[in-house]
């Protein structure tokens, strides 16, 4: 296997390593983007450099506009075909919301390759008169994402099929992973339709010629400390937390941490009013045999606080506390859970 | 006592940089009341935790409208040291005793009185009146237009949940027609009042409507109807689960907070022919009413008048 540096000449100040034991990959877009064909594109060139490599799909509305994913496992050996959230090495995403609505399956110190096209599905149209919608501002760009304008980048390459300017990401992608240029060339040439072949091939060097930005954005997914972190500041209280903090700075080893939402339930407020069992958007509440509140579906909850925004008690909270830390703050409910069903005062 | 509980603010406020990890005095003050938790947002940093949790019943739209005029003060104020709560008798009125504030507990109806006084003694606090549609309306209707034709630097914010919850649902001035309450067995056959259009007929020169169920929208207004210079209205519907959706059956809170959806005019269009909630003939239609400020102008202030504080400021 020969190593790869940058094609162009500019020679980064870090390469790739020259084996990768394994890898994950998420790619998501919405139907018509050319998610699957990207996914087995990449699948042909891992298959080729010897791993086992699994991939799996989903594309249940894909025809109208719908989501897109496809997980692509590669090793030695590879057992699941679903990449666990929080075990991507590499995101891969066509379109802006889908790419920030994936991050949940990405590594702490992964990296994102989004493109800032948006496909605006028709459930963000908050009002049809005034046209507002909710959908995320390209500015807020989260930490361990590279925002990239696909369609200046491909420029005229993707003049003739629009499509193909998504293939500047596979580009993208390729400084990531130690294979030749030519292994990309050759899984492009096997699997693009003829006329959409020079245009893809020229988007892919324009995207690999992303060089520098892309292992600066690798390089700051290792690095870079909590300033940049999505998610507002969370400082856990040594009782309740079962990691001791240092205030306002918030990372270990250097390596920043990704940040989950949890509600936190005062127990001994809550009326069991079910307001926010009902506005819950994803159903992650519950009332308990006390009628009490319980924060059920952590893994579904995105954040929204619609539940502590019409709490009617003040009753709730809506903490953002690290991944690895997630099992002891949801203990740390789970307790207050037990005591209360202990202590029914 | 865990002291290491740190504020914060609410997410989509700008912070500057990172969170001091200082715990602020009144966070040791909650901390030492034994109720605070880590990571509670800002606004809860003004509650009295002594008192919690509130009287209110289960759903009581109140407690909504309250945790959003915390969060608007939390944006605006670091202590609330030179702010005060004033109120009159209700549900509603009673509110204020669960904010860590300067507060009067007034009598029934009288809260705008008290606050003129109160403000025409201390021009320098910020004055919050909180009333309920009983008593801002009906024993204390007077003193609401009075007060708003004086153009006095007061904010009040009217809980309008169509009825006395406090005293077992009776029918109020508010009551939308056809409704039962305690008072009206047969349904209401009066006309309300639309609070709004009186206060601002009446001279007050900030004068809006908003929902508990849109809750961020009476967050920004509430915070507007603050930086006003004069008499500031705000009118906010919410919902009596235990007399209100209960005589009426409009099921509980959640129901309650969807039929207000319901009667907002941003969707009206699609509405229109069908306002109803849960479809039911012969149940009070709840009327489509404009929400947003309604009315807002700048006129001299009473204790400007009076030279009290510098005019024009
Ligand atoms: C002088 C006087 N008259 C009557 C009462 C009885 N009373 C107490 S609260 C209330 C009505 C409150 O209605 P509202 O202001 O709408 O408050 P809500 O409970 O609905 O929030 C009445 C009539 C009283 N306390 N004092
Ligand atoms: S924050 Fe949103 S998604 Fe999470 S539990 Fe609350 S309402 Fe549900
Ligand atoms: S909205 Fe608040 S009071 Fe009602 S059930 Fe949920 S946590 Fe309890
Ligand atoms: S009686 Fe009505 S207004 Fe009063 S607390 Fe209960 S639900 Fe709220
Ligand atoms: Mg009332």
């Amino acid at each position: 296997m020969t190593r790869v540096n940058g094609s162009n000449g500019k020679v980064p100040a870090r390469t790739p390593p020259a084996r990768l034991e394994s890898g994950n990959l998420v790619v998501v877009g919405v139907g018509g983007q050319g998610v699957i064909l990207a996914s087995n594109l990449v699948s042909q060139v891992l298959l080729d450099a010897g791993y086992d490599v699994k991939k799996s799909e989903v594309h249940g509305m894909s025809q109208r506009g719908g989501t897109v994913v496809s997980h692509v496992r590669f090793g030695p050996e590879v057992h699941s075909v679903m990449v666990e959230p929080g075990s991507a090495d590499w995101i891969v995403a066509f379109e802006w919301e889908e790419g920030l609505r994936s991050l949940s399956y990405l590594k702490p110190n992964g990296v994102a390759l989004v493109s800032t096209e948006r496909r605006i599905p028709p459930a963000a149209m908050l009002d049809h008169r005034d046209q507002s919608l909710e959908y995320p501002a390209l500015g807020e760009v989260p930490f361990g994402v590279l925002a990239l304008d696909t369609f200046a980048v491909a420029g005229d390459a993707a003049a003739a099929v629009p499509a193909v300017a998504q293939t500047v990401l596979l580009g993208a992608l390729s400084v990531l992973l130690p294979f030749p240029v030519e292994a990309w060339q050759a899984s492009i040439n096997a699997w693009v339709p003829r006329k959409a072949l020079t245009g893809n091939l020229r988007a892919f060097e324009r995207g690999r010629a992303l060089a520098p930005e892309v292992r600066a954005a690798e390089a700051a997914a290792r690095t870079v400390a909590r300033t940049v972190e999505p998610g507002p500041e969370v400082v856990p209280s040594a009782s309740a937390s079962p990691v001791e903090h240092d205030g306002a700075k918030r990372s270990r080893d250097g390596v920043a941490e990704r940040l989950l939402p949890v509600v936190r339930i005062e127990r001994s407020w809550c009326k069991g009013c079910d307001i926010c069992v009902a506005m819950c958007p994803e159903k992650c509440l519950v009332l308990d045999e006390l009628d009490v509140a319980v924060f059920a579906r952590p893994e579904r909850c995105t954040g929204c606080q619609l539940c502590a925004l019409l709490c009617p008690d003040l009753a709730m909270d809506v903490l953002w506390v690290p991944a690895d830390d997630l099992t002891g703050w949801l203990f740390a409910n789970e307790e207050d859970r037990v005591r209360a069903a202990a202590d029914p005062r | 006592m865990s002291l290491d509980v740190v504020s914060r603010p609410p997410a989509d406020v700008p912070q500057g940089g990172t969170v001091a990890p200082e715990a602020r005095a009144d966070d040791v003050l909650a901390a030492a009341r034994g109720a605070s938790w880590p990571g509670a947002s800002a606004e809860k940093h003004f509650l009295r935790y002594g008192m919690m949790p509130h009287m209110l019943c289960p759903g009581c739209g109140h407690g909504i409208v309250l945790d959003a005029m915390l969060r608007a003060l939390a944006r605006r104020y670091e202590t609330l040291d030179d702010v005060a709560f004033v109120a009159g008798i209700g549900c509603s009125s009673r509110v204020v005793g669960y904010v860590d504030a300067c507060t009067l507990h007034t009598t029934h109806g009288r809260p705008l009185t008290f606050a003129t006084g109160l403000k025409l003694a201390r021009p320098d606090l910020e004055v919050v009146v909180v009333t309920g549609d009983g008593d801002g309306l009906s024993i204390g209707g007077n003193h609401l237009i009075h007060a708003a034709r004086r153009n006095i630097d007061l904010t009040c914010v009217l809980f309008n949940n169509e009825i006395y919850g406090m005293t077992g649902g009776q029918l109020a001035p508010t009551t939308i027609p056809g409704a039962y309450t305690s008072t009206s067995p047969k349904g209401n056959h009066e006309q309300p009042f639309d609070a709004a259009r009186l206060v601002e007929a009446a001279g007050g020169t900030f004068v809006a409507r908003a929902q508990s169920f849109r809750t961020r929208d009476f967050e920004e207004i509430f915070l507007r109807a603050l930086e006003h210079k004069g008499f500031s209205f705000v009118e906010v519907m919410t919902d009596c689960t235990e007399y209100f959706g209960r005589t009426n059956r409009l099921g509980n809170g959640a129901d309650l907070l969807f039929s207000q959806a319901r009667a907002d005019v941003a969707i009206e269009a699609d509405l229109a022919g069908r306002p109803t909630l849960q479809e039911v003939p012969a149940r009070p239609v709840r009327p489509v009413m404009e929400m947003g400020v309604l009315h807002e102008s700048r006129r001299q202030t009473l204790e400007e008048a009076m030279g009290l504080v510098e005019a024009g400021s």
